[in-house]
């Protein structure tokens, strides 16, 4: 579900977080950039893992900055992230967020782009319109898809959304609302043991 | 930023857990202001990672989860020898989500049927709760001890 990524940046420290230990200024500088930003094709970063390798701080002329600078003609500090970014067949945990005749989407309290399409529930999946739920009717019983459930359920694909403004002339046509998420997640709850945590409890 | 590595490592959701936990007493003890983004990010990923049914959801109070533990698991599946060898991504996936019976495990492990005999299922799954614990035991334990206590001291 999460990995290490090995990232090289230029960090800038400023001049009123001298105070700090240059670990600890870097590590902050790093977090706020990255924490809770989604990288394409990367993942969702979470927090810095560990500083692999720095360059010398350079005092730069006028603004008084610091720049930890590398050997190549880009200023570096090497380190490696935490990164969200569940592979292909995992099955991980989430809660059911809301339910259309599509299919289930579910969230994470950290990531919300999860959807289930309805052709990855098990057979025998019926969509209460009345409700708004999704049942399960095995065996005569009826299993409900409960909003707020604790589910499991299996990766099957990701798409990648880049987000970068086009510019203003072509953002015009698009309204913000149709912006696709970033990452989004597409799972299945069709083998056995997925679905409801609740249900295959003995 | 250049990514030098995109992926480096896999991580288990203990040590993403540990690390964030270590890293919030770390702020705490040097009374150190995180950026708010991290903060915000850190109580959620905690809060995701303590809810029921994930296997730290008592991490706290049990402390199932050791390096320790990890390894003795690790040994433990090695002796059994079982007839098929578990992926690297299986196993992992054995320390994130902790299959306490045969059908939660067969959600991580691909083909099982096929690859193991139902013994040797049934083993797993005994290997599993054995070093990796289970969250109603512990709790049974406690007020085992708590009874004992009564009936000794009182």
């Amino acid at each position: 579900m999460f990995i290490l990524t090995k990232i090289a940046d230029l960090v800038q420290i400023a001049p009123e977080d001298f105070g700090k230990q240059s670990h600890a200024a870097i590590e902050d500088n790093l977090n706020a950039k990255y924490a809770n930003k989604v990288v394409q094709k990367i993942g969702l970063f979470i927090c810095l893992w560990d500083i692999v390798w720095t360059s010398e701080g350079l005092i730069g002329q006028g603004d008084g900055y610091a720049n930890v600078n590398g050997k190549l003609t880009v200023a570096l500090v090497e380190c490696r992230m935490v990164v969200f970014r569940p592979f292909k067949g995992e099955v991980i945990v989430a809660r059911i967020a809301s339910q259309t005749r599509d299919g289930i989407n579910l969230a994470t309290d950290f990531f919300h782009d999860i959807f289930i399409p309805w052709t990855e529930l098990p057979e025998g999946s019926e969509f209460d319109s009345q409700e708004g739920l999704w049942v399960w009717k095995v065996d005569e019983q009826e299993m409900f898809y409960d909003n707020n459930e604790m589910v499991r359920f299996q990766v099957l694909s990701e798409e990648w959304h880049d987000q970068t403004p086009s510019g203003p002339l072509d953002m015009a046509d698009q309204p913000a609302s149709e912006l696709l998420p970033p990452y989004k997640i597409t799972g299945s709850m069709k083998a056995p043991g997925l679905g409801c945590a609740l249900w295959w409890e003995e | 930023m250049k990514i030098l590595e995109s992926q480096n490592g896999l991580l288990s959701n203990y040590e993403v857990y540990q690390h964030l936990v270590d890293q919030q007493k770390r702020n705490k003890s040097q009374k150190r202001r995180v950026p708010g983004n991290l903060a915000t990010l850190r109580t959620e990923v905690l809060t995701y990672l303590r809810e029921k049914p994930s296997p730290l959801a008592q991490q706290e109070k049990t402390g199932a989860y050791t390096p320790a533990a990890i390894i003795q698991l690790l040994e433990k599946i090695q002796q059994e020898n079982f007839q098929s060898d578990l992926a690297k991504g299986e196993l992992l996936s054995i320390l994130n989500i902790r299959p306490d019976s045969t059908a939660l495990l067969s959600t991580v492990v691909e083909d099982m049927e096929e690859r193991f005999t139902e013994d040797e299922q049934n083993k797993l799954v005994e290997i599993i709760v054995e070093t990796l614990g289970r969250d109603d035991f512990p709790a049974e334990a406690e007020d085992e001890d708590a009874m004992q206590s009564i009936e000794n001291g009182h």
